[in-house]
């Protein structure tokens, strides 16, 4: 199953295991976490990624956006990873990428990473600290916030799932009581481990569907 | 010139040697003499009898006869712990021969002030490691720092012939040679099985110089006694505390040597909970714990303050403590040449044996024992191999040659073929890795803006100064990858842990580290702060690599030792009534069989195959043995392995016989079949993360670095995907699959054992019950297995078990 149902703060959330959540009553399209431009950051310090990150995440999106036809696209943080020279490529991918959707809004809670490039220049809206939208606080951080349940990226969280005598580290939304926290959409994003415990909900995301962890 | 000259500056280091009444012996002289006659060498003797003058006397009395200013004598050190004291002991030397020469060490450790005396060139002697030497040969004017160079001294050469510092050594080596054709190069090494090809990889060609002095050792066993119940699995052993606390009290000092941190860790925990004497008498040494602490215990080891101290191979070498009087090895030494070594630690009184206690963990293991000493009295030692081609040490070289005054591509495969590690290296290989310094990856994969090699007039140099940083920083072989440093809050460092072990504890959660109860505070900028705790409970770190499987060596002797060989041993009487069992339930192999046992159980059915190729070649032929039985019939096979032999479980085995199983070990296709068993790309993706570090593919950025170099992070495994999707060619995504074959999968070791298999009768037993070497295998963690696996099968399986979970 490549889609989740989840209730959070008495909504309903369609989570997908290209790891999205959207929320049907907004028609609004969630991720987290993109780091565009990783890969061409790392090339030039001279340590070898071929390119191509960039591009699938991209395609990824588009094919997100054909499946649930959003009005908006709201960006939890990181959107990109660092500086871009007249050289990088991706920027290019990314500016084409926002003429072809052009019809949907896009909205960027800014992120530790966004303060190096002018995501606004992309025709992307670029709101500082966190956004409300009730019964919502869209942030970057996933700190609690007054007056909202608040969506957040920023953790890159993962989880360890036992799969008979292996396991698999996989990328995971994480629910707790006043916070939620998607996983990072980038492919060139690493796993910050969390604890399974009571009262989180956790569902992990491979790339065949998605998993509901139960404690 | 065996003239006057000579003879008069030689005796001023026999007297020497006479104003602490001892004499050169016969291959100290042996080896100065070659040296006087330009030869290089390899001298091989144990520790304590005078190797480093041995190999020291040849430069001394040379630099006595024509005195010279500027680096004349590079001695090479695998420890940095090592340095100070060879320093010391070779500047004692320097004095007596009333030498000039100063003497500086540098190594990671070194202070500013000494580095700053060595860029000003101001010493004849320096000692270092392979990584500083490294490190010298990355400045522009690396080659006007060796010109006055005579001779170099590898010191401990067994440490590092085997393994990627070593390579490292022998393409710094080749440089230097490529430079000055008249440079003298030796080497000191422990006992090997090999003696002439680790010449041959130090120098290429050489005398082997012996010393004659055999020490004596003995080696005894912590036997069971009669109608004690001793387990027939396990690998802590901590019930034989008692006797290993009446051991170590009855020494002056004792090395209790543990075969992996973890067991060291709970060991030292154990004896300090019975420690009769002041805390402060026992220490724990390891790997893991931070430098600081393990130079203050082998400082007090030094001037006789400790009673005792656990340790891992940590200990293994280093600079001998004459207090020592006991050697305790707590489970098998797993191999000759590591139970020679560490019973050396013992003993160092001229004339004295070494003395090791072997405490057994388990009832098997009185087996090994009894086999490792048969070993040894038949000199039947393991030999260490040159690791051979390794791509990603080549690329840190050539960046390193790069820096250190460019190269010409055509000169630098002929220079760097010129070393045993590169001898067979095909043209196309390096060219392939010089086009990943220079273009990012194979031809067929785009890496916009990616140039670490950049060529001018046909010279490879480096443009950038950060990539020159970078690469400084990141220089050596031995890497660290995903640890932590553990520090109180208050700032002193305790040493390092593996991210996921810490990534499983909360704030306030206990753990034994160092020897120490911790409470972790916080973890920030990859260090897990931590306080003291007055709780005596919680988890141990466990660090990845812990387990050596048992030699080829030693397993030999083992089915020889099993089979009836060396039945009259007292290990061997201990075991007859285990192996009065096992022959009823089954039996005992003999030297020609291959023992196979199928047990049902009620969680499944158990087939339990017994090569006694160690437990690398078992991985493997256990994945080929599962696919091959999943061929036969489908479903999920899982697998476990250990020493002595391997299980596979199924819910429903195929019907089996001798017959069956003779086909199903059968060496055809074996190739093919590991291919297609095993998750090769899994496993190559955790070996890569070595190699990327290596080959500069991932940068290990320093806290204090700050967060530009922070940025740059990423986990060697995303690289590993990426690469494997957008650059399948690349050349360090081969090296990573060679090396799973090679090391993880001891592949020739697992051929080897398989035509022995169908050489062999196959003995077949339909057991009830779990017979005594089956049973350790039964209790081990399941390590793999074959089943359907593309995403979309796991995650039905996995939805399955959860779903069951809930049921239960």
């Amino acid at each position: 199953m490549m889609t989740h149902d989840i209730e959070v703060a008495g909504e309903r959330l369609t989570l997908h295991a290209h790891r999205a959540l959207y929320w049907p009553a907004r028609r609004m399209l969630m991720v987290a976490d993109v780091h565009f431009g990783k890969g061409a950051v790392f090339r030039r310090a001279g340590i070898a990624v071929p390119s191509g990150d960039t591009e699938d995440d991209l395609a990824r999106l588009d094919g997100l956006i054909d499946t649930f036809a959003p009005a908006t696209l709201a960006v939890l943080g990181d959107l990109v990873h660092g500086n871009a020279t007249e050289r990088s490529a991706w920027v290019d991918d990314v500016r084409a990428w926002r003429r072809r959707h052009h019809a949907t809004d896009m909205l960027l809670i800014a992120g530790n990473h966004d303060r190096h490039f002018d995501v606004a220049s992309l025709g992307i809206d670029v709101r500082p600290g966190h956004l409300h939208v009730a019964p919502f606080v869209l942030a970057h951080h996933p700190e609690r916030h007054e007056g909202g349940y608040t969506l957040a990226g920023h953790v890159h969280p993962g989880v360890a799932v036992r799969d008979g005598w292996r396991k698999h580290r996989l990328p995971a939304f994480v629910f707790d009581r006043d916070v939620g926290m998607l996983p990072a959409f980038g492919t060139l994003t690493g796993l910050h481990d969390v604890r399974v415990e009571p009262g989180r909900r956790i569902v992990a995301a491979t790339p065949a569907g998605l998993i509901p962890m139960r404690l | 010139m065996t003239s006057a000259a000579w003879r008069r500056a030689e005796a001023r280091l026999v007297a020497w040697f006479a104003t602490q009444e001892r004499r050169p012996a016969p291959f100290q002289r042996a080896a100065w003499r070659a040296w006087r006659d330009g030869r290089n060498g390899l001298i091989h003797a144990p520790t304590g009898t005078g190797k480093t003058l041995a190999a020291a006397g040849g430069p001394l009395i040379d630099a006595v006869l024509s005195p010279q200013t500027g680096l004349q004598l590079l001695w090479i050190t695998p420890l940095r712990s090592l340095a100070t004291d060879t320093a010391q002991h070779l500047a004692a030397a320097v004095e007596a021969m009333e030498l000039p020469w100063r003497v500086l060490r540098r190594t990671g450790d070194s202070g500013s002030a000494e580095r700053a005396k060595l860029r000003r060139g101001a010493c004849e002697l320096l000692v270092t490691t392979p990584e500083s030497l490294a490190l010298l040969l990355s400045y522009p004017d690396a080659r006007e720092r060796f010109t006055r160079l005579r001779g170099i001294v590898v010191d401990e050469w067994h440490e590092l012939i085997g393994n990627k510092r070593g390579t490292l050594l022998q393409l710094g080596l080749a440089r230097l040679r490529q430079w000055l054709p008249e440079l003298r190069t030796w080497g000191l090494s422990a006992t090997l099985g090999n003696l002439d090809e680790a010449l041959h990889a130090l120098a290429g060609d050489g005398v082997l110089i012996g010393a004659a002095t055999k020490k004596k050792t003995i080696i005894e066993t912590a036997l069971p006694e009669a109608g004690e119940r001793f387990p027939w699995a396990g690998h802590l052993g901590l019930s034989q505390l008692p006797r290993v606390l009446d051991a170590v009290l009855g020494a002056r000092t004792s090395l209790v040597f543990a075969n992996t941190r973890s067991q060291a860790e709970l060991w030292h925990e154990a004896l300090s909970s019975v420690w009769p004497e002041a805390p402060e008498t026992l220490a724990l040494h390891h790997g893991s714990i931070d430098p600081k602490l393990r130079f203050a215990t082998e400082e007090a080891l030094r001037v006789g303050a400790l009673r005792c101290v656990v340790a891992t191979s940590s200990l293994d070498l280093g600079v001998d403590f004459a207090s020592v009087e006991r050697v305790v090895q707590i489970g098998s030494p797993k191999s000759v040449a590591r139970l020679l070594q560490r019973a050396g630690r013992s003993g160092h009184q001229p004339g004295m044996p070494s003395r090791i206690l072997c405490v057994p963990t388990h009832l098997l293991e009185l087996a090994e024992i009894a086999a490792a000493r048969h070993a040894l009295e038949t000199g039947h030692l393991e030999p260490r191999r040159p690791m051979r081609g390794c791509l990603d040490v080549l690329a840190q070289h050539l960046l390193t040659m790069a820096l250190g005054g460019g190269f010409d591509a055509d000169a630098a495969y002929a220079e760097i073929t010129s070393s045993l590690a590169y001898a067979n290296l095909p043209r196309e290989q390096f060219d392939a890795v010089l086009a990943y310094l220079q273009t990012g990856g194979s031809a067929l994969a785009s890496y916009p803006e990616y140039q670490k090699l950049v060529q001018t007039d046909g010279r490879y140099h480096v443009d950038s100064g950060r990539i020159a940083r970078m690469h400084r920083l990141s220089i050596g072989t031995i890497t660290s990858d995903g640890t932590l440093q553990v520090r109180y809050m208050k700032g002193a460092r305790l040493g390092s842990v593996e991210e996921s072990f810490v990534s499983r504890l909360r704030p306030g959660d206990k753990f034994l580290f160092a020897g120490r109860h911790l409470e972790l505070v916080r973890v920030r900028d990859m260090t897990a702060y931590v306080r003291a705790s007055t709780h005596r409970r919680g988890g141990v770190p466990r660090w990845m690599g812990g387990r050596m499987p048992l030699s080829g060596e030693l397993s030999d002797e083992l089915r020889l030792t099993l089979a009836g060989g060396s039945g009259g041993t007292a290990e061997m009487r201990a075991l007859r009534p285990l192996l009065a069992v096992q022959d009823n339930q089954s039996s005992i192999p003999a030297i020609d069989e291959t023992l196979c046992e199928a047990t049902r159980t009620r969680e499944g059915d158990y087939l339990f195959v017994f090569p006694f190729a160690g437990r690398l070649a078992h991985e493997g032929l256990a994945a080929v043995l599962a696919y091959r039985l999943a061929q036969m019939r489908p479903g999920d096979y899982g697998y476990a392995v250990n020493d002595y032999g391997l299980t596979i479980t199924a819910a429903r085995m195929p019907a089996l016989d001798a017959e069956t199983m003779r086909r199903l070990l059968h060496p055809w296709g074996l190739r093919t079949d590991i291919r297609a068993s095993i998750n090769l790309s899994e496993l190559a993706r955790r070996q890569f993360r070595e190699i990327a570090r290596v080959a500069g593919l991932v940068f290990n950025g320093y806290p204090a670095q700050g967060k530009t170099l922070r940025q740059l992070q990423a986990s060697s495994g995303l690289l590993f995907d990426v690469l494997r999707r957008h650059d399948p060619a690349h050349p360090l995504l081969w090296q990573a699959e060679r090396e799973v074959l090679d090391q993880q999968l001891d592949y020739s070791r697992l051929r080897a054992c398989l035509l022995r298999v169908a050489r062999s009768r196959l003995v077949w037993h339909e057991t009830k019950r779990l017979s005594p070497l089956a049973f350790p295998l039964w209790v081990e963690r399941l390590r793999g297995g074959i089943a359907a696996d593309d995403w979309k099968t796991r995650v039905e399986r996995m939805l399955a078990s959860l779903e069951a979970g809930a049921d239960a």
